[in-house]
């Protein structure tokens, strides 16, 4: 969901050096309330030291860091107030409880009494660990650790939340119910900065898409932006039978339809925009005399888009 | 303040619950003292009463003055019981237990000495005697020493033309009359620790060197935990968080190294003097020890290369300050090896415990203070990280 209203994040012309290695170079974008911004690069991109900065545990060579307005350089702890960290570290305290450890990060945000009861409460039940919230957290799951670590970032109810790489190290399971966790975020309003070397968690999860390799942003915009930069087509398999030629001239006089080609009993089309060109594609089949059994769209994915705009692969 | 507060209870309560803290701040080193104790109290007790069988001939004035300076050795630490019995007797009450030590001292003595001769006094040591034998030996032969001397001096006079009678007179007075150089042990600022007192304040100043890890180490375990990154980003000043550790490590290292003292005072029968003094060194004490974790914490990468150099950290000032036992040496390098917690926490109990105050204190404390900021500032010129100073 992205909406017209001013940026919660606005990072500028971010840079930062590490002796000789330049790790950030000049990274720019913002980021809306209730949008879910992914930073997509390969392992060293620069994904790590680009969020420190925008939490303020690094201070830039260059460039500035605005969070809901207050400039993260002149007013540190107050632009700190609206940022909720989620570190890729499992940031928990082993010994404590998870109320425990909900309990101590919500006092260092300045929350206390009933406030801080009441969320401590509110986010052990968002992230689905009221009945354990008195054990131990070494004894939790890796699963339960990451959402405990989610969840210690949200008690404050931050504008901006970081999610830096959550769902390293996680099994299946407990990564569905964090990028649900996190798809149900942007729906609060909560702007979300969300960091990932893997392609299908940008593309499910975030509205737009910076793609960071050797510390620049190389392109962002949405799915469909980044993959229109390539100019690429879907590819839409129609198998059926009845009157494939027929259907093949039909198809091909569709704006949309780029190519038509016939293999066999199915026909292979490149298509522009396949989402949406496919229900017209499915009448003009059927009014040239083709009964479909199958109907099968490839598009092109991030990591071709990844590719292509730096000649390597995401998990290179 | 309240962050602060809030920062340092959690660290103090971790450290309660991950036990380390009792089991390496206060088990280990008490459980040492005790054994250090056990090891080295044998040589530390005070000396058992000893009975001492003397014979010395008739009328002889020189000879007459061995059991008087021996019955004096009573009033000054050591009980002795001097019997005067003749030859035979010292020797057989030796042999029969009866005597720990027997000095026979020879017809003739007094005349043979003033003659330029060398008169043999005979000392003879029961079976099992220690030190307290070794005691009476040493006194009879500094007498035996200051009797020749004195008649060197005196056969001298006579070769002058003095009166033989009036100098056999004179040589019983001279000897008689003791040492003309008198030793008082101090009542005020002196360094004198009991051997027990050594030990205790050396163990105590040894392990408050792991003691203080606790807190400022722990820098290096929650950057490796992500828990660091996480407080950065907190709304309040870095510098809060590295001060939450200090504090805690302080606090800890106070906690740790009075009762230790305490015990140690309770256990092993040691006074270490005005409470107020020592509480005072204990605070330049634990403060020091606390700035050099700062300079660990700057150049530890792990956990793990904190842990050692840490302990590499306390064994050399462990043992450069006389932790284990007393070091010798002299010149530069061994002044400077004198100027570190573990040596400060010895020298300046030394001070209490000889009924020194706060102000015989200056010296070590001064110390102390130059110390906790020279690692403080080495501390944040190190490069390094800067999450640690």
């Amino acid at each position: 969901m992205t909406t017209t209203t001013a940026p919660v994040l606005d990072a500028d012309g971010l840079a930062r050096s590490f002796g000789s290695l330049t790790a950030v170079d000049g990274v720019t974008f913002q980021i809306r309330p209730g949008e879910t911004y992914g930073l997509l690069g390969p392992n060293g991109a620069g994904k790590t030291t680009t969020i420190s900065m925008i939490a303020g545990l690094l201070r830039p060579d260059a460039g500035s860091v605005t969070v809901a307005g207050v400039p993260l350089g002149d007013r540190p702890i107050e632009a700190k107030r609206h940022i909720g960290l989620v570190p890729q570290d499992l940031a928990i305290y082993p010994e404590l409880s998870a109320r425990d450890n909900l309990t101590y990060f919500g006092r260092l945000q300045g929350l206390s009494g009933s406030r801080l009861r009441e969320r401590v409460g509110a986010v052990l039940e968002t992230v689905g660990l009221t009945d354990r919230a008195k054990g131990a957290s070494k004894k939790f799951s890796g699963g339960m650790k990451r959402r405990l670590n989610i969840g210690i970032g949200l008690l404050h109810e931050p504008r901006l939340l970081i999610l830096d790489e959550p769902t390293v190290g996680v099994d299946p399971q407990s990564r569905h119910a964090i990028l649900e966790s996190v798809e149900a975020l942007s729906t609060e309003g909560m702007a979300v900065l969300y960091t990932t070397h893997y392609m299908e968690e940008a593309e499910r999860l975030c509205d737009r898409i910076g793609i960071i390799d050797a510390g620049s942003l190389q392109a962002e915009g949405t799915r469909d932006e980044l993959v229109d930069l390539i100019g690429g087509t879907d590819t839409v398999t129609l198998a059926g039978t009845g009157d494939l030629e027929a259907a093949e001239r039909a198809l091909a006089d569709l704006a949309a339809v780029e190519q038509v080609h016939r293999d066999r009993g199915a026909l292979r089309l490149a298509v522009k925009g396949a989402p949406r060109a496919i229900s017209g594609i499915v009448n003009a089949t059927a009014g040239a005399g083709m009964t479909l059994s199958d109907v099968e769209i490839s598009r092109p994915d991030l990591e071709a888009v990844f590719l292509h705009l730096t000649g390597k692969a995401l998990r290179d | 303040m309240r962050k602060l507060l809030v920062m340092i209870a959690a660290d103090l309560r971790q450290q309660v619950l991950d036990k380390s803290f009792f089991i390496f701040g206060l088990a280990v080193p008490f459980a040492l003292m005790a054994v250090f104790n056990l090891v080295f109290a044998p040589l530390t007790e005070d000396l058992e009463p000893i009975t001492v069988a003397v014979s010395v001939p008739d009328g002889d004035q020189l000879g007459a003055v061995v059991p008087q300076v021996l019955s004096g050795l009573d009033g000054g630490g050591m009980p002795v019981t001097v019997q005067q019995v003749d030859a035979a007797d010292a020797t057989s009450r030796v042999e029969e237990g009866e005597a720990g030590v027997g000095v026979v001292v020879p017809e003739g003595f007094t005349a043979g000495l003033m003659a330029g001769r060398a008169p043999e006094v005979t000392v003879r040591h029961a079976d099992g005697t220690g030190l307290e034998a070794d005691v009476v030996t040493g006194v009879v032969d500094g007498l035996m020493t200051q009797f020749t001397s004195g008649a060197r001096t005196l056969a001298a006079a006579q070769a002058l033309g003095a009166d033989p009678a009036q100098l056999g007179q004179l040589a019983q007075e001279v000897s008689a009359g003791g040492s003309a150089v008198a030793w008082t042990p101090g009542e005020s600022a002196d360094e004198q620790l009991s051997p027990q007192g050594t030990i205790v304040a050396g163990q105590a100043g040894f392990f408050l060197l792991f003691t203080v890890g606790f807190g400022v180490l722990g820098l290096v375990v929650e950057r490796e935990w992500g828990t660091l990154a996480r407080l950065l980003s907190m709304p309040m000043p870095s510098w809060l968080v590295v001060l939450s550790k200090g504090l805690s490590s302080f606090v800890l290292g106070v906690v740790a190294t009075a009762v230790l003292l305490t015990a140690g005072s309770l256990f092993f029968d040691v006074d270490f003097g005005s409470p107020l003094a020592v509480a005072v060194l204990l605070l330049a004490v634990v403060a020091a020890a606390t700035s050099i974790m700062f300079l660990i914490a700057k150049v530890a990468r792990t956990a793990e290369q904190a842990g050692v150099a840490q302990a590499i950290v306390a064994i050399t000032l462990g043992m450069a300050g006389g932790a284990f036992f007393q070091v010798g040496g002299s010149g530069m390098l061994s002044e400077i090896m004198q100027v570190n917690p573990v040596a400060a926490m010895s020298r300046g109990l030394g001070v209490t415990s000889g009924g020194g105050g706060v102000v015989d204190l200056g010296p070590v404390l001064l110390t102390m203070l130059i110390f906790t900021a020279a690692m403080l500032t080495l501390s944040w010129l190190l490069p390094g990280r800067k999450d640690a100073l």
